[in-house]
Formats: structure tokens, sequence, C-alpha cells
């Protein structure tokens, strides 16, 4: 009985989490309009199939997952890059260690705002007039199709390269030395010690920081709504950004809920799967 | 190529990628720090100055609310949002620490039916897409008078800290070795005394920079603000982007407001960098 009494305030405030979200799932069965509540009424999956023929929904649901899988890979490269970097003996590695954390821990939308200075699209902005040094015209960053795309995915990786380099970076640290004294008694290469050994043991580690952004990177917002809404023309629109519209612009509620239950089905399945990964990997590396 | 050479070549290679990868980190901050301190005729010049007067007036206009061209209705007013800031994330961390505590025990010294089921549901709430409970914790607020109060979104934050700090905690109460609590309770501790009395005071480091990161993590929070809360409750993370407005985009005070945004983090974040992937993962990477 104790345990419960203990858990008793924390369960409280679950519950108190769940009704609304209990509510959510029924309006997302309704056609909700804040501006017609006499209409108000239960139509069971009636929002769920429309978002089926959605054109914007189609772009805006390729647009999550397309964004995931290319920011999770770079990141995670990137990040698994900069790890084995700074494990090497690098000039000055605590100073650049403690630095990366702070791209880390500021608000991700002051880091987007931060960029939006720094991408202005002429050569005002520092980015297009460094980028001239290196013969590169004027990024029109915001206001094109693909440099949108592009300038989120920088955004987003400054932010979270250091997640992925800290994590790996400390699991390196961590490493047992013996695998790595038997590499070199068999003359082993670094190529071959790093496909063989390091890669391997660090695989629990990689899985876990791609769950992470995974995570992250599907429910993605508070970058694109401070930079670019979602435009030009939806291009950056994924789910968040396209539920919100719905509902805190049109104020169909039903059907902005019924997009925001997808992205939630969405990274529970890709939560469920990563999770097996990462048991799995644990196990190996623990035999 | 001599042995010499490769080792020279290597660590100008090393050097490089080092000053590559400080300039891409660092470079951001100094940038926008120097667009903070720059009068509007100087953040738009093409090429961009890096040399220049400098002037306080964004910071000035920041802390006094001087806006010109903007009415003052729709002027940010920046202190009252870092104001707003410090009460919400106060206001969530303590009321998480205080559910937390005793949950987090429970989950890591006693053993009872859907415990693991428990633990994972508190978890599972880091990973939810907000919109699925904005949309219904928006029309329940406007319902029930929450909407634009710190209390509803102290609340509403609790998604953001609470399962961080229940996970957090019972990674660090963990950590103490079980036979000190059996110890205590041979002494005739009942399960309060061994609480209060060995677990809290050795798990105290564990508290602070659990307490320092969820404060960390309201702080940053955007999303649920940005729907629950108004002109009077706004916090900093947006407030900030109320410089963007329909007339222009007011990109010296933009500056200041996330240097002035940012700097808690930047000072709280060096306090407990050793807990950071720690605390990200929350509690799976030690």
């Amino acid at each position: 009985m104790l345990p419960y009494l203990l858990l008793t305030p924390a369960l409280v405030l679950l519950i108190g989490m769940l009704y609304p979200f209990g509510l959510g799932v029924y309006y997302s069965m309704t056609n909700y309009w804040l501006q017609y509540p006499n209409r108000f009424r239960f139509i069971w999956f009636d929002n769920y199939i429309s978002l089926m023929g959605d054109d914007l929904f189609a772009r805006a649901l390729t647009f999550t997952l397309e964004f995931t899988v290319v920011a999770v890979t770079v990141q995670v490269g990137l990040g698994l890059a900069v790890a084995l970097f700074l494990h090497a003996r690098i000039p000055g590695r605590a100073v650049i260690r403690a630095l990366m954390l702070l791209p880390l821990m500021i608000p991700p939308v002051i880091t987007a705002l931060m960029w939006k200075i720094m991408m202005a699209s002429t050569n005002a902005g520092i980015l297009n007039y460094m980028l001239s040094f290196i013969g590169v015209d004027p990024v029109n960053w915001f206001g094109s199709t693909q440099g949108a795309v592009v300038s989120i995915l920088i955004i987003d990786t400054w932010g979270n390269l250091p997640f992925v380099s800290l994590i790996l970076l400390g699991a390196l640290q961590a490493l047992p030395t013996e695998p790595y004294e038997a590499a070199r008694v068999d003359g082993a290469g670094p190529v071959a010690t790093l496909r063989y050994i390091t890669l391997p043991l660090l695989a629990p580690y990689i899985i876990l920081a791609i769950t992470f952004r995974t995570m992250d990177s599907l429910r993605i917002f508070d970058v694109i709504y401070a930079t670019t809404g979602g435009g030009p023309n939806d291009a950056t629109t994924n789910l968040s950004i396209m539920a919100l519209q719905y509902s805190f612009q049109w104020y169909q509620m039903g059907k902005g809920m019924a997009q925001a239950i997808v992205l939630l089905l969405l990274v529970v399945v890709a939560s469920a799967i990563l999770m097996r990964l990462w048991n799995r990997a644990a196990e190996r590396t623990a035999q | 190529m001599t042995s010499v050479n490769k080792t020279t070549l290597r660590n100008v290679a090393m050097f490089v990628g080092a000053a590559v990868l400080l300039l891409w980190t660092v470079f951001p901050f100094f940038w926008i720090l120097l667009t903070s301190l720059k009068s509007p005729g100087d953040i738009i010049s093409v090429p961009p100055k890096f040399l220049f007067t400098p002037t306080t007036d964004n910071y000035a206009a920041l802390v006094l609310g001087e806006q010109r061209g903007q009415y003052a209705s729709t002027r940010p007013d920046f202190p009252r949002f870092f104001l707003n800031s410090i009460i919400i994330s106060v206001g969530a961390v303590a009321l998480s620490v205080a559910a937390g505590i005793p949950a987090a025990y429970a989950l890591a010294r006693f053993n009872f039916p859907f415990k693991n089921a428990l633990a994972f549901t508190f978890m599972s709430f880091r990973f939810v897409p907000f919109l699925a409970f904005v949309i219904p914790l928006y029309l329940l607020y406007q319902q029930i008078g929450l909407y634009n109060t710190h209390g509803g979104l102290i609340f509403a934050y609790q998604l953001i800290t609470l399962p961080f700090t229940i996970w957090m905690l019972r990674s660090f109460f963990q950590e103490i070795p079980t036979e000190i609590q059996e110890a205590a309770k041979i002494d005739g501790c009942s399960w309060f005394g061994v609480l209060t009395k060995v677990i809290l005071p050795l798990s105290m480091p564990g508290i602070a920079v659990t307490v320092i990161l969820g404060f960390i993590f309201c702080w940053n929070a955007f999303n649920y603000p940005l729907m629950l809360a108004g002109r009077q409750t706004f916090p900093v993370t947006v407030g900030a982007i109320q410089f963007i407005s329909y007339e222009q985009v007011l990109w010296g005070q933009m500056a200041a407001a996330t240097i002035v945004a940012a700097l808690p983090q930047l000072l709280l974040s060096l306090m407990v960098q050793k807990y950071i992937v720690r605390g990200l993962t929350m509690g799976a990477v030690r």
C-alpha cells in the first residue's frame, strides 16, 4: 500500500494530464469548430478519413518523415565524427566540450532567432557575407523552398549536434581498453579498430542518440514556427505546424486534434521500434 | 613522407578541426552579442560591420520598453516576461519536486505490481507531441479560467518537468547503497525516517542537479506558453518573438532579448556541466 501512497501526488498530476488528453482524443472524433459551436457533432473517424485525401496533409506527413530521416542521419553522423575527433587528444578539448553545452541548453526558439538574424537574405546577413568569400551567391535562406528546408536543418543541427557528440564522447571515454590492446597486438589499423571494436561497443549509445533525436525531429516545432512559420508555400509545414494552423488559425479543433493524434501515433511507433533496437544492442554488448 | 612531417600534418589538421568546431559553436553567440550592441543603421549595413560604435540603446529599450513606431499596447514588456519565466519555472519545478520525491523513492526502493508500467508511463510523456495536450488544455483552460494564468502554465509544464524529475531522482536514489538504508531500519527508522534521514541528505547534490536542469527545461519551453499564455503571462521565449511584428522586425532589440533570455541558461548549464547528458537522457546515460 505504501508505495502507492507515495505515488499519489504524482498520479494525481498524471491523471490531470490524462484527462485533457482523453478529451482531445474525443474531440478528434468530432467536428468541433470554435466559430460554429452549435454544429458540434460526433463524427467517428471522419476527420481521420478526410486526412487521407488531403493534399497538404500528405505533404506535411512526407516532410515530417523526410526531415526526421535527414536530420537524424546528419546529426548522428556528424555527432559521431565530432565525438571521435574530441576523443583524440585535441588542443583545448575541455574548453570546446564546455562551450558545446551552450547551444544545447539555450531555448530552441532563441537559437532560431539568433540564426534568423545571421541568415538575413541580403548581404547584410553575416552568413551570406561569409559565404561570399568562397564564391557563393547570396542565399535566400527563408524565402525559397529549398533554402527554408536547409536553414531549418542547419539551425536544428547547431542546437542538437552537441547532444549526440557529448553522449558519444562520454561513451568513448568509458570504453574498456583491453579490446584496443588486443587489436594493436594483432596489428589492426585505425580503420579496422573503428569498424570492428569502437562502433560495435558504441552501438547502444548510437541507438540511444538516434532514439532521442528521432523523437525530437518528428515533433520539431519551435525552430520552424520562429523562422519560416511553415512556409514558403508550405514547404516546411510538418504535422505539428499543420495541426497548429488548423486548430489555432482556423479554429477547427477537431481536425487539428486528429492531426496531432496521427503525429502521436507516429512517435509511438518510432519509439517502440527504436526501444527494441536499443535493448537488443545493449544485450549484445553486455555479452 | 617522413614520420616528422606526418606528425606535423596531423597536428595542423587537429588544430584546424578544433578551430572550425570552436567557431561553429561560438560564433553565433558572438555575432548576436555584437548585433545587440549595434544601432539600427549598423545592423543593416552592407557589408556587415565588425567595428562600430557600440550602443546600449537596445538593452535600455528592453528594460524600459521604449520602442519607436509601436503602439504602447503592443509593446513587448520584457521585464515582465522575465519575471513570468522565473515565476512559472520555479513554480513548475517546485511542484514536480514535491510530487516527484515520494514517487521516485517508491519507484527506486519498493517492489509492487505495475511498477515498471507506471515508470514508463511517466517517461512516455517526455516524448508526447505537445499539440495533443495543448489543444484540449486550451479549450479546458478557457472554460475554467486557467487560460493566461501562471497556475495554468505551471500545471501544463508538469508535462515537461514531472517525467524528468521522477526519472532523474530515481536514478540518483538508486545509487545510494541499500545497506545504509537497512542499517537505518535496524536502528528503528520508519520509511519516512529512511527518506528524510538517509535518502534525501545523501542525494542532495542529485536533487540540486535535478532542480537546476528542470528549471532550464522550463525556461526553454516555448510551445505550451505560446498557446496557453497571454501578454500578461508570456515567458521570455514567447516574449522574444514579439519583436517580429507586421510593421517591422526590431533586430537589435530581438538580439538583446535573445542574449538576456539565454544568459541564465549559460550560467546554470556551466554549473551542472557534468550532469547535462544524464539529464537530457532522463538518467539513461550516466
